[in-house]
């Protein structure tokens, strides 16, 4: 395997750096991201870039100020379309909201975001830091164990990249089970076929000995709900650098320096983006940090804490990646706010950092390290 | 949410909304609000806040002396430049 496509959030020499948005139009960085040192010396070839949805924070990228992606009126995630297509044996990627996943699940390809601080984020354009991911979508698992090899290992550029030592002794306790648990929970609001794949990896992973049960565990179906806010709260702080001087777009109308600002950040910036500013803003604000921003922390815990208690009997928590298989045009046009409701599917394993394999459409989350675990499942799928 | 406190979160961050996109904002509140609501089921009285979900360990190194870019790479992306300065937008009136 050679040829790597990676999204638009990655630094790159030579090329634009856009993030999907018109306020990086035309960017230019003069350092690349560790990730793609590493791949290129791994021998991988970069084919080139797949657009993404501003900031990385919608469904599949159809807030892209470049345009979105529909194919027979079907909304398209671009690296995903680059690798079914096979112009790109795998697409390395940043998972800022999930959206990496939906389209792996999409395409029925595979997706593996690991471990928070598997995987170096220096030189990737920074929107939700606590929960992003760098992470890969191929067409089978072996393909993101070979990609996930050649970029996983720590980084000193990147504070928040894991020392060897912490991994080596986080995989060596991980033990294998032979059991997955499907979260009841997790299913609200999903759709037949949604349910039909959740049904039919349950009777793959049965077929090839893996023991699978149900679980209720409602504390987890929260986590959307408590990511929004952390996400928002934190896209909020990472975007207030743009403001039309020091990078990227700048108004041509102004008189003074506040609409210079002003001016700036509202031609630039998309609708989504927009109202995801305002709402991190107000969940930040001296009215609302103890009741929204630090109730959200709080409750992450409780999360956190909820899955490894379930995780301590089985390798993986079955649960759906999407409400549905596919996002229509129609649908994606009656609700801009929509990836704020999908992220209910994608939340527990953004917002816990927590490794999760899409694999059958559907996700595997599984303990902190384990993702040797997850790809042996995966390949059962 | 209002139009006043939305006037004020814009106002702070810089951002300037038409009418419609007003009410398109006051409707998204209003779900999130629903939602942040529906945490208070959640008892986090006595929970810790979670803020990193992996151990952060202080990085420290020697300050080693370099030159990774010149002031033409530096300046390469800059609008306007002028002698080796930075053009900027006038910020005083």
């Amino acid at each position: 395997m050679n040829k790597i496509v990676i999204d638009d959030m990655f630094l790159t020499v030579g090329t634009p750096t856009t993030a999907g948005s018109k306020m990086l139009e035309g960017y230019n960085s003069l350092f690349e991201a560790e990730v793609l040192t590493r791949l290129n010396a791994a021998g991988y070839t970069i084919t080139g870039k797949a657009k993404v949805g501003e900031f990385g924070v919608d469904l599949l990228g159809e807030t892209s100020y470049f345009g979105a992606d529909y194919e027979k009126d079907t909304l398209q995630y671009p690296a995903a379309v680059q690798v079914k297509s096979g112009e790109a044996e795998a697409a390395v990627v940043l998972d800022v909201n999930g959206a990496p996943r939906r389209g792996a699940a999409q395409n029925n390809l595979v997706a593996l975001k690991p471990t928070y601080g598997m995987v170096s984020r220096y030189g990737t354009i920074p929107v939700a830091c606590s929960g992003e991911t760098v992470s890969v979508v191929a067409a089978n698992a072996a393909d993101c164990r070979e990609v996930f090899a050649a970029m996983a290992g720590h980084d000193a550029k990147d504070g928040t990249s894991l020392p060897e030592s912490m991994v080596d002794a986080g995989k060596a306790a991980v033990t294998k089970k032979n059991k997955v648990a499907v979260l009841s929970s997790m299913l609200k609001g999903t759709s037949e076929e949604v349910q039909a794949q959740i049904a039919a990896v349950s009777e793959n992973l049965a077929k090839n000995g893996v023991e699978v049960v149900t679980v209720d565990a409602e504390t987890i179906a929260y986590a959307g709900a408590a990511w929004n806010i952390l996400m928002s709260a934190e896209l909020c702080n990472n975007v207030s650098r743009y403001d039309g001087v020091k990078y990227g777009y700048r108004t041509k109308t102004y008189t003074n320096i506040d609409e210079l600002y002003t001016n700036s950040r509202t031609e630039a910036f998309g609708e989504l983006l927009k109202s995801a500013i305002l709402f991190g803003s107000e969940t930040l604000s001296t009215e609302n940090y103890q009741k929204v921003y630090d109730k959200a922390l709080r409750v992450r815990r409780v999360i956190s804490e909820a899955m490894k208690a379930l995780l301590a009997d089985c390798d993986a928590l079955l649960m759906p990646a999407a409400s549905v298989t596919a996002y229509s045009k129609a649908m994606v046009e009656a609700d801009k706010y929509l990836p704020y409701k999908e992220n209910f599917y994608t939340a527990p394993a953004s917002i816990t950092g927590l490794p999760v394999v899409v694999a059958g459409g559907v996700q595997l989350v599984g303990n902190a390290f384990s993702e040797d675990v997850l790809l042996d499942l995966a390949e059962l799928v | 949410m209002d139009r006043e406190v939305l006037r004020r979160l814009c106002l702070l961050n810089q951002l300037s909304l038409t009418d419609t996109q007003k009410d398109d904002v006051i409707s998204f509140f209003a779900d999130r609000d629903a939602d942040t609501a529906a945490l208070d089921a959640i008892d986090t009285e006595h929970v810790e806040r979670m803020v990193h979900v992996m151990p952060i360990l202080t990085v420290v190194r020697e300050d080693v002396v370099s030159q990774p870019f010149s002031r033409e790479d530096l300046q390469a992306g800059a609008p306007e430049t002028d002698e080796g300065y930075w053009c900027v937008p006038r910020v005083l009136e």
